[in-house]
């Protein structure tokens, strides 16, 4: 029984289903996965003890919905990425020693009875949705705005008030006034559960998360107790589900957006130079003050170091895809 | 037996034990671990220790060891996690608040200021003194959103009253029983935070889906009031000068000034900071809760010892409902991984209902389970059962919430568990007997009734509020 | 056994009326952050890690005293026709089947959950304040711990109505106004009889 952190409409749901599938198809039946919404046996903030307890077998979350017990948790979903994109940063989960440090912050450090993977890299999370414009840090000050994990420090600095809610909240949290603007994921779960009813006004392109992957939590006991052949089912259907999902987002995301723009009068804008430059300012103040912690400095060090190698390799190599479109498809962007 | 048929069973159980009359949150408590040990079940896990015991092993270790084992089930973690997610729920957060608020205002002595000075200005309408009881209530409604101390309230200041002007005992009665039940359904309803909390519809809209439906409600009792009085004026006597005095316009004025208004200030402030948006429902509540006080300070009635009672009442009904809520999550977890919604809303599907026969269906169950059992449980035990099949017939949850509201004020009415007439009757005459209070109640369910198929025919009056504040 | 059953009573009502007041603290806190998000413009991070923080330990802390004063609600349309023997002995068994294996997991697996919290220094992750959580996870555990000392004073109270068929009530300290509304108007029947 795997449990999610969404509700059983959000589009994530499929992705924990598509997970499972693979797993069904690849193991021919020998292991079925029940996937249940958040609720169905505990909250959604509450899978990472309820795996540790066995009350789950399995969930399946991001990193930053346990980061009150450890800070460092944000570094394996939404840190400050230096410049990688979430294709980057999951590759140094694979490749550039990721998947040791998280090992040991979840099994050393904190004592847990968990195994965890990273799958699926999402694309950059929108700034969010806003009731009306908002060209400058100006336009920001007191706004009280949601958003989750190391992001909260950020905006911090960027002069809003944040409160930290479940997906389920935000629309609810909205309509009571709770907050004024906030940012979930991405175009399909934010049409999913409603964001357009309660703001209007969407911005694209932000540094607060630019960098986010599923996390695959089971009981050690639990997985160290299948067959051999199922435990590396498991852990290779991550890799697959990966794939697979980013097919559906690229898919699902785009065909959202335009929905958005064309039925449901939301203006789609990107986020001002300004903003985004004193986001990376704000990166900056929040950086030295995260690196007091040991592991948290081995763990940024490590990441700096795989981007500042890798990220070079794919600015210095990719073609100016923007300049490509607007040769085939002129007058359509608005950059 | 497969696992949903197990979960099923666990209803089952958990129905029949609710009638043995066990504090229900730890019934619930019970059912919920009690099943949960089965599905959790672990026979390996649970010998681990005893098993690595060498027989010299003395009784005393292996008893304790024996008693570990048996603790070591993962049910009980699930457990404390639901408890703390009780314990951390932002909505539920309103309920001590608005408990308290209303425990405050229940002693500011608001009620009598304003029954005498409604009774004056209503004076000439048919069946005037039950019209004056109906808007007391009403507006004491929009202050509390607890049942009980209305009923008790009205039922000694103006039931007398009534009876010394001749009216209908039965007749007064219902006025004073139904009038004194509409705090459960006119916002700040405790029972709709509890739906928010079990259905996980934004409380705002819900509040703003009762305004319409309450007045209505309201409005429709006070059409039977006025109408009996004229068709029957025997049983609504126009009261004596004696009874109920003329005074001067300007003097009426001042006691409207007086009674009414800060009651509509502190009622507007609370339910208008809601509706806008200003407020979260807790703000406006501890907004209310402080007004409240101020109310009493000012009208002298705020003393020491009913600060004091108002602030022990509180933990009490708070700690009732909430540890309702302990139990009913831990069941519901538990009832969810046997995978017992599914079995129901397979079962629910496969009966081929339309839409209205799904939800006549459930309001009736929800009307039958009212006559034994109170709103509290019936919204955190049984209405759940329902949310899921929502869904499907198409049904939005907000709207069965209000027709749900609406409905459990019959269960303060309707024998064998009418609270209602029993607080009446613990306080009127001697000589006002418990049938008469139950068949002057009886033109007011119809009311209610009434009232839900008015809903039906014009969902828009329940959801024209929410579309025009919060949109579609 | 009487001794007994007065001590759990005051030591669950103590614990229950001391953190009732929490309730006015919540009243004002909350108040407090209205006015400061409105009149000084300048919303605080915690209001929301707070009140439910209160409003958790209140519920928590009050459910003992609940008990003692037989406050949680019951399926009772039936059980209200019985003769307190009859109540105190099927009381007697459902405590000891339903009460207490319930009410000892919180204690225990309470305990566990709670300490874990500690280990982490866990914070809420509500706003960026990074309130402390771990204390109110204890709170489990005390709640735990004050309804297994009142539940072994409810045995204590089946047993003695077992004897006795009468039920030994707690000291009320206060009434729902209906409540005391309908015992004064009791009291001035008798009196007028008499
Ligand atoms: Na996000
Ligand atoms: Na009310």
């Amino acid at each position: 029984k795997m449990q999610t952190s969404w509700g059983a409409s959000n589009i994530w749901d499929e992705f924990a289903k598509d997970y499972a599938q693979r797993v069904d198809e690849m193991s021919g039946g020998r292991m079925k996965i029940e996937v249940l919404p958040a609720g169905a046996v505990v909250a959604a903030f509450q899978v990472l003890d309820a795996v540790n307890d066995g009350v789950l077998d399995a969930a399946h979350s991001v990193p930053v919905y346990w980061y009150g017990k450890n800070k460092a948790a944000s570094l394996f979903g939404t840190g400050p990425v230096f410049g990688g994109s979430a294709t980057t940063m999951l590759s140094w989960f694979f490749a550039g020693g990721g998947e040791a440090l998280y090992d040991e912050l979840t099994q050393d450090i904190m004592g847990l009875d968990v195994k965890g993977y990273l799958g699926f890299p999402m694309f950059a999370q929108p700034f969010g949705w806003f009731k009306g414009e908002v060209n400058t840090v100006a336009d920001l000050q007191g706004f009280k705005y949601r958003t989750v994990g190391l992001a909260a420090d950020l905006m911090t600095r960027l002069g809003m008030s944040v409160a930290q809610l479940p997906g389920g909240e935000i629309v609810p949290a909205m309509e009571r006034g709770v907050i004024d603007a906030f940012e979930f994921n991405n175009p399909s779960s934010d049409k999913d559960f409603g964001a357009q009813d309660v703001a209007k006004n969407y911005y694209l392109s932000s540094y607060h998360q630019a960098s986010e992957s599923f996390e695959y939590l089971f009981n050690r006991s639990f997985l160290e107790d299948l067959d051999l052949d199922l435990q590396a089912i498991l852990k290779y259907a991550v890799e697959a589900a990966s794939t697979a999902n980013t097919a559906k987002a690229m898919d699902r995301y785009s065909a959202d957006l335009k929905w958005l723009q064309d039925e449901a009068g939301v203006t789609v804008h990107r986020t001002s130079k300004e903003i985004l430059d004193a986001q990376l300012k704000a990166w900056d103040e929040l950086i030295p003050e995260l690196e007091t912690d040991p592991f948290m400095k081995k763990t940024l060090d490590s990441q700096r170091d795989w981007v500042q190698r890798v990220t070079y390799y794919e600015l210095m190599n990719s073609p100016d895809y923007a300049l490509a479109y607007d040769h085939y498809f002129p007058g359509r962007l608005k950059i | 037996m497969t696992d949903p048929q197990v979960a099923l069973m666990m209803l089952g159980l958990f129905i029949v034990f609710v009638f043995l009359g066990f504090p229900i949150a730890f019934t619930l408590m019970a059912m919920g671990i009690g099943f949960g040990y089965y599905a959790y079940f672990d026979a390996a896990r649970m010998w681990r220790g005893f098993n690595r015991l060498d027989e010299t092993a003395g009784g005393w270790e292996s008893f304790s060891l024996w008693i570990e084992g048996l603790f070591n089930n993962r049910i009980f973690d699930l457990f404390v996690n639901q408890t703390y997610t009780v314990m951390s729920n932002e909505v539920l957060t309103a309920v001590p608040l608005f408990l308290f608020m209303g425990y405050i205002v229940e002693r500011a002595n608001i009620v009598d200021r304003l029954f005498s000075t409604l009774n004056i200005a209503s004076k000439n309408i048919p069946g005037s003194m039950g019209v004056a009881a109906l808007i007391t209530c009403a507006l004491f409604a929009t202050a509390t959103g607890i049942v009980g101390a209305v009923v008790t309230l009205m039922g000694l200041l103006a039931l007398p009253a009534m009876l010394k002007a001749r009216y209908d005992p039965s007749f007064a009665s219902g006025i004073i029983c139904a009038g004194g039940t509409l705090g459960i359904l006119i916002p700040p309803s405790i029972m709709l935070i509890v739906y928010a909390a079990a259905s996980n519809v934004s409380i705002v809209r819900l509040y703003a889906g009762a305004l319409l439906p309450g007045l209505t409600l309201v409005g429709l009792y006070l059409v039977y009031v006025v109408g009996r009085s004229i068709l029957q004026p025997s049983s609504a006597p126009r009261p004596t000068d004696e009874e109920v005095p003329d005074i001067p316009m300007g003097k009426l004025l001042f006691m409207i000034m007086t009674s009414f208004l800060p009651l509509a200030f502190l009622i507007l402030a609370v339910l208008g900071s809601i509706l806008f948006g200003l407020a979260t429902p807790t703000e406006a509540a501890s907004i209310g809760a402080l007004g409240g006080m101020l109310l009493a300070i000012v009208y002298r009635a705020m003393t020491w010892q009913r600060l004091r009672e108002s602030v022990y009442l509180t933990v009490r009904t708070t700690a009732m409902v909430c540890w309702l809520f302990v139990g009913s999550y831990t069941f519901s977890a538990v009832f969810s991984y046997l995978g017992g919604e599914h079995l129901i809303s397979d079962f629910v599907q496969g009966l081929d209902l339309s839409p209205i026969q799904f939800l006549i269906m459930a309001q009736i169950i929800i009307f039958l389970l009212g006559w034994p059992l109170e709103w509290s449980e019936i919204i955190i035990i049984f209405v759940p059962i329902f949310l899921p099949l929502l869904q499907f017939f198409e049904i939005d949850p907000l709207f069965f919430g209000i027709l749900v509201a609406l409905n459990l004020q019959t269960s303060f009415l309707t024998p064998p568990m009418a609270m209602s007439a029993y607080y009446l009757k613990g306080i009127a005459p001697p000589e006002v007997r418990l049938t008469q209070i139950f068949s002057g109640v009886m033109p007011f369910l119809f009311c209610v009734i009434v009232s839900m198929v008015l809903m039906y025919l014009f969902p828009q009056i329940v959801f024209y509020l929410p579309e025009l504040f919060y949109g579609s | 056994m009487t001794g007994f059953i007065r001590f759990a009573d005051n030591l669950s009502a103590w614990f229950g009326k001391a953190f009732a007041w929490l309730i006015v603290m919540m009243a004002v806190g909350t108040g407090y952050e209205v006015f400061v998000r409105y009149v000084l413009n300048s919303p605080t991070a915690w209001a929301l890690d707070v009140s439910f923080i209160m409003y958790g330990t209140l519920f928590m802390m009050g459910g003992a005293y609940t008990l003692s004063r037989g406050g949680h609600v019951r399926g009772d349309f039936l059980y209200r026709l019985w003769q307190p023997r009859t109540q105190a002995k099927v009381d007697l068994v459902l405590y000891i089947l339903f009460f207490f294996p319930g009410v000892s997991a919180l204690i225990f697996a309470g305990w566990k959950y709670a300490a874990r919290s500690w280990q982490y220094g866990e914070v809420s992750i509500n706003s960026p304040a990074g309130i402390p959580i771990y204390q109110f996870k204890s709170v489990i555990v005390a709640a735990g711990i004050l309804l297994f000392i009142q539940g072994i004073a409810q045995v204590c109270r089946c047993i003695l109505a077992i004897r006795t068929n009468e039920w030994l009530a707690a000291d009320e300290d206060v009434f729902e106004t209906e409540d005391l509304l309908m015992r004064e108007a009791d009291k001035a029947e008798m009196d007028h009889h008499i």
